[in-house]
């Protein structure tokens, strides 16, 4: 394993902004169409900026994430970068902390919009087909076999049949996001549920539930990186300034090797990856998972938590199942996971939400679910092809 | 909703030619023997770009399996199937088992290529539990 170059504290969130889901879902769900995903992004990229307290010129560098074009979002939001990109949420932090440190931008906006609920987006079935550019399994088409939870499904019911997890054990994600969800006014699912709900309600694609299924909404994250010097600075001279959050550390490793046939997926549950990114991220960051205080993981699929767990080492191997429904991945467990409600009940904005949701825990700014002393966030992923993780802290 | 539709690049015709006449061929790479799927211009093994499109055994046993209870096409009612398969030449292919169904778990069953009509698609390999 080579060693990533240092991209420890480079980089600082100081801003972090986001559309209100809550009205907007209420608005869409009613047949109305308060924006288009320009428009959310627009929305998050104002609040973003007030958070951060800083001038939109300011800003040298560019994010814009995989939903919306890289040169009309520049053009709506007025910005001429010195350096510009699009991204997926995880790469885009990562890339904003390549761009300061290799001094090609120092103040870089991420900004993400998407009107996936109003404009009818279908993760799978005939529209899916059309993302054989990019989704490997959608070449299973002819088996019926194309959509993202079928995929997780397929790997899931391996992995229980290896490890013996249960369906009832898998349910704790739910149930427990469900319950962070209650205490965030951002959230979409307020009310929680139970093991016992989590039974009873319908399959989507067998062993998978319903709420084993994130939503689908519409809406936009933005976040400012600044290089963690100016950002320090810039937090020392206006005291209305919020307290930078730094990235300590990134990782990063992909399996292509028989992707589309699933083999790293159905043989090695994607293992050899999460392992090699959780390498790279606890080195780079110095810390220890006993520091960890919360983790926050993509969870288009309930699923992802126990595989990612297992993967990034918070548990031994196998032993996901018993860990989750007796250690507790609650807010009232050993472990918090996807502390904001993730993606199955706060609100699916492929990644972002989680990335504002790390930076507010260690902020301290989360109310309710706030997780006590919070100092170190540590994110990660699995999607279509890639494993990204990312620790932040004070 | 609409019908599925097979995703074929130019290493694929061949493949489905050969499905359509009952006997599911692939490529065996002529330099390190390994067998494609999908095909593709070249050995993601040793990169060779010269193969054999080689009839396959068509053995294999089922890895994992899910049942689809939401529709996404309509040449797929449900509740219907899918299975991951690793055929005894390596390859892990997605399929549907038709025919009688395991009790239990369906991990470990060993299957056989068979040929099923599909209303849109025409002829697609499907797999049964081996007698
Ligand atoms: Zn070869």
């Amino acid at each position: 394993m080579t060693t990533a170059r240092n991209l420890s504290k480079v980089g600082a969130v100081i801003g972090v902004g986001q559309s209100d889901y809550v009205s907007d879902h209420a608005r869409v769900l009613a047949g109305d169409k308060p924006h288009d995903s320009y428009g959310y992004a627009a929305i998050a990229f104002n609040k973003a900026l007030a958070d951060a307290g800083i001038e939109r010129d300011e800003i040298d560098g560019l994010i814009v994430g995989p939903t919306i074009a890289y040169e009309r979002t520049g053009e709506i939001l007025g910005i001429n970068p010195r350096w510009g990109s699009q991204a997926d949420a995880m790469l885009a932090v990562i890339e904003a902390c390549m761009a300061i440190q290799t001094g090609m931008a120092e103040v870089v906006a991420l900004v993400y919009g998407n009107d996936q609920r109003s404009a009818a987006i279908q993760y799978g079935g005939p529209e899916a087909m059309g993302g054989n550019m990019f989704l490997s399994y959608v070449y299973h088409a002819p088996w019926g076999f194309t959509s993202q939870g079928a995929l997780y499904a397929m790997m899931f019911r391996r992995f229980m049949e290896v490890t013996g997890c249960t369906e009832a054990q898998l349910g704790e994600v739910a149930v427990a996001q469900r319950l962070a969800a209650s205490l965030n006014p951002h959230a979409l699912m307020r009310k929680t549920i139970t093991i016992e709900q989590y039974m009873a309600s319908r399959y989507i694609c067998e062993p998978l539930h319903l709420f084993d299924y994130c939503l689908i909404n519409d809406g936009g994250v933005a976040l400012i990186i600044a290089e963690a010097g100016r950002a320090k600075k810039m937090a020392e001279k206006a005291a209305t300034r919020k307290k930078p959050v730094l990235v300590h550390g990134v990782g990063r490793y992909d399996l292509n090797r028989g992707a589309t046939s699933l083999e790293p997926r159905l043989l090695d549950f994607y293992r050899p990856a999460q392992e090699a990114c959780a390498e790279q991220v606890f080195n780079m960051a110095g810390v220890e998972h006993k520091d960890i205080d919360a983790v926050q993981i993509y969870d288009s699929f309930s699923c992802h938590v126990p595989l990612a767990l297992e993967g990034y080492g918070y548990c031994r191997s196998g032993d996901v199942g018993r860990f989750m429904q007796e250690d507790g991945i609650s807010l009232k467990g050993k472990l918090p996971v996807n502390t904001g409600g993730g993606h199955l009940s706060e609100t699916y904005m492929q990644g972002w939400n989680h990335q504002v949701e790390a930076v507010r825990q260690v902020r301290g700014e989360c109310g309710a679910r706030q997780v006590e002393d919070c100092r170190f966030v540590h994110y990660n992923s699995d999607v279509a092809g890639k494993a990204v993780s990312i620790i932040y802290g004070t | 909703m609409a019908n599925s539709q097979p995703i074929i690049s130019m290493y694929d015709q061949p493949m489905w030619e050969s499905i359509r006449a009952h006997g599911w061929k692939l490529q065996q790479c002529d330099d390190c023997s390994s067998f494609r799927y999908p095909p593709a211009p070249n050995c993601p093994h040793c990169l060779s770009m010269s193969s054999t499109w080689k009839a396959l055994s068509g053995k294999g046993k089922i890895i994992s399996w899910v049942i689809f209870h939401k529709q996404y096409f309509d040449n797929f009612p449900t509740p219907y199937n899918s299975v991951a398969v690793q055929l005894d030449e390596g390859p892990i292919v997605i399929s549907n088992l038709v025919g009688e169904e395991p009790q239990g778990s369906w991990i470990g069953r060993e299957v056989e290529i068979c040929y099923g009509e599909d209303s849109a698609i025409g002829t697609v390999p499907k797999v049964r539990l081996s007698k």
